[in-house]
């Protein structure tokens, strides 16, 4: 494959290259234990990544991520949207694209972009104007008729994340017939099963990533 | 796998208008069909006319449009073609019809146009799945609802 170097690219062009992906979906389903657990898959795999959170009118989510030893710090920054979180990462993305900017801006090397949204409703969207490709994480413990209500988020996104897929048996949810219904309503555009926290399902996750955005 | 990282141009730009009218005539110029609702992605994959992958990944502030050319050889080349935007218009039979279909639009966000008396939604998926969604609201049988390429549609 003719691949460019991301950095020698940006030194080519003056602009911005790094890959940027959303991490969005209703609050509690699991976007920052995905986060948890994506950064030291994709670190093994060789990816220069930061992350840019999203809260209402806190940064929790980022200190979360800035206190798990599994990022530096310093590659995490937080956007507080102050309103509902679909706003400024679809509305007015501004703020979130001005952030993402300024890690590559003090981080050259940077291929990778993982913004956050804040936690949201069923109807919540990703502009394509802020990122490349966006993932919606919904949980078995919100219902397993998730799949069947057709949000936006979850029709629309490249990739659907079914997390907490252990709680299954503990919350009365037919994992396989939502897991069917899922597929059905995406028109079997791409559904992985995970749990976030013990990694089930994160390697896979991280192959969509590799393969969409980052094309190896 | 070809990897695209800018645009070199645009088709009836003068450096390339006359060769590609001749790479045409001999079948070497691959077309890259894309939906318009995906052109604001800055890094994605996907299969030219003659089945070459390609993956783009411009700067972010460099527009991809129709006609956009992303590789210019002696004997090929590959030009974007934008898949023409559809839309549902949407005709409520009275006021208090209107009024709710606004709600209900707004609250879905989905992605309208005013026209005279209708409101044009932007396709963003299969046009069943706004029908359904219509239905599903009650809506249907108090509005006509038929879809149409963009030129069509009220800016």
């Amino acid at each position: 494959m003719n691949m460019i170097d991301n950095q020698r690219a940006k030194e080519a062009t003056g602009h911005a290259v790094a890959a940027r992906v959303g991490i969005g979906g209703p609050v509690g389903s699991g976007k920052t234990a995905l986060i948890e657990a994506l950064i030291p898959v994709l670190h093994a795999r060789g990816v220069d990544l930061a992350v840019v959170t999203n809260d209402l009118v806190t940064k929790e989510d980022a200190e979360r991520l800035r206190r798990s030893g599994l990022i530096d710090p310093q590659r995490v920054a937080a956007v507080e949207a102050g309103a509902c979180p679909h706003t400024v990462i679809r509305e007015d993305p501004t703020l979130n694209i001005a952030a993402g900017d300024e890690l590559e801006a003090r981080f050259p090397g940077v291929e990778l972009i993982l913004f956050e949204s804040g936690g949201d409703n069923l109807a919540s969207t990703f502009s394509l104007d802020l990122v490349d490709w966006w993932i919606f994480v919904i949980d078995v413990a919100g219902g397993d008729d998730i799949p069947r209500k057709k949000g936006p988020g979850t029709l629309r996104c490249d990739l659907l994340v079914i997390n907490k897929q252990d709680l299954a048996p503990h919350v009365g949810v037919d994992l396989p017939r939502m897991l069917e219904e899922a597929r059905s309503v995406r028109a079997q555009r791409p559904v992985i099963l995970t749990d976030a926290r013990r990694g089930d399902g994160v390697g896979d996750v991280a192959d969509q990533i590799m393969k969409a955005v980052l094309f190896r | 796998m070809l990897l695209v990282n800018r645009v070199l141009g645009h088709r009836l730009d003068d450096g390339f208008a006359e060769q590609l009218h001749h790479l045409e005539h001999h079948g070497e110029v691959e077309w890259l069909l894309l939906p318009a609702a995906e052109l604001a992605r800055r890094r994605f994959r996907a299969v030219t006319s003659r089945g070459a992958e390609v993956a783009v990944a411009l700067p972010r502030d460099e527009p991809l449009t129709d006609g956009a050319v992303l590789l210019f050889e002696p004997n090929r080349a590959i030009v974007v073609k934008v898949d023409a935007e559809r839309w549902l218009r949407i005709t409520p039979h009275d006021l208090a019809t209107a009024l709710e279909l606004g709600y209900h639009v707004g609250n879905l966000h989905w992605r309208v146009r005013f026209a005279a008396g209708s409101i044009d939604v932007a396709l963003e998926g299969p046009e069943e799945a706004y029908l359904a969604r219509l239905a599903s609201l009650g809506l249907d049988s108090r509005v006509e609802a038929h879809a149409h390429p963009a030129d069509e549609a009220p800016c």
